[in-house]
């Protein structure tokens, strides 16, 4: 099986969001902040639940928040732009 | 650090303090009645029961500790807090609050840990039926039965500290 990478914005969605501390949005969507830090920081995928929680924190769907890449073709993109 | 990569490492240390307590009274017992001391099981059974006794009040000893310095902590953080944020200033103390519950990556990780314990386990119980093959005194047995449980305890919060760290994958 590839090898795949989950990344996310959530950073730059809860500065545009009155700047959002990693803490609110720890609250509201229940978990705690390390959790929040560890899916910022790509460590953790949240489970369905969460990743629905989140994106209705931010009023958008989960697809704006996270996106899913296979490793190859994110390695073929990287070697095209250069 | 966070509060359960602070529980962890309590809960390592109290195995840790466990472990090296048997090691020393039963290493200290062998070593002043010889090798007659590996006929008596009733003995290391007696040992290994209050152990596993003394181990269970030291974590609880532990964790009362633990949770009264993390009050004192949140208590001093709160008015610290308080005096740097000022009265329009935004109040960082909830963060230890709500650190205190188990989310969904905490459970992921405990039982991604805890299967890593079992691995130890296993390992300790064919060795054990090893040394019983090759007709080993029953009380090496014992005593390796139990250091498996107690390095798979051990190793169990190692692993959490590792996941908590590293980051750790639903997959």
């Amino acid at each position: 099986m590839a090898k795949f990478v989950i990344s996310n914005n959530i950073r730059k969605l809860r500065f545009y969001n009155e700047e959002m501390t990693q803490q609110e949005l720890a609250k509201r969507t229940g978990v705690t902040r390390q959790t929040i830090v560890a899916i910022e920081n790509s460590k953790y995928s949240p489970t369905l639940e969460l990743a629905f929680r989140i994106a209705e924190v931010f009023r958008t769907k989960v697809e704006d928040i996270f996106t899913y890449e296979i490793i190859e073709e994110k390695n073929k993109k990287e070697e095209d732009l250069k | 650090m966070y509060y359960q990569e602070k529980k962890t490492i309590a809960s390592i240390l109290s195995g840790v303090l466990v472990l090296v307590a048997y090691i020393m009274y039963g290493y200290s017992k062998y070593s002043e009645v010889g090798e007659s001391l590996l006929g008596d099981l009733k003995f290391w059974a007696t040992a290994m029961l209050v152990a596993i006794g003394g181990g269970i009040i030291l974590i609880i000893f532990i964790q009362i500790i633990f949770h009264i310095i993390l009050a004192i902590a949140n208590e001093v953080s709160k008015e610290v807090s308080k005096k740097i944020a000022g009265e329009n200033g935004k109040n960082t103390f909830e963060e230890f609050e709500i650190a205190e519950t188990e989310d969904e990556m905490d459970k992921l990780i405990a039982l991604k840990a805890m299967r890593n314990a079992f691995v130890v386990v296993g390992l300790g119980f064919v060795i054990a039926l090893v040394t019983l093959y090759l007709e080993m005194a029953p009380a090496i047995m014992l005593n390796i039965m139990f250091m498996s449980f107690s390095l798979g305890s051990i190793f169990e919060g190692f692993s959490q500290l590792y996941y908590y760290r590293r980051g750790v994958s639903n997959g």
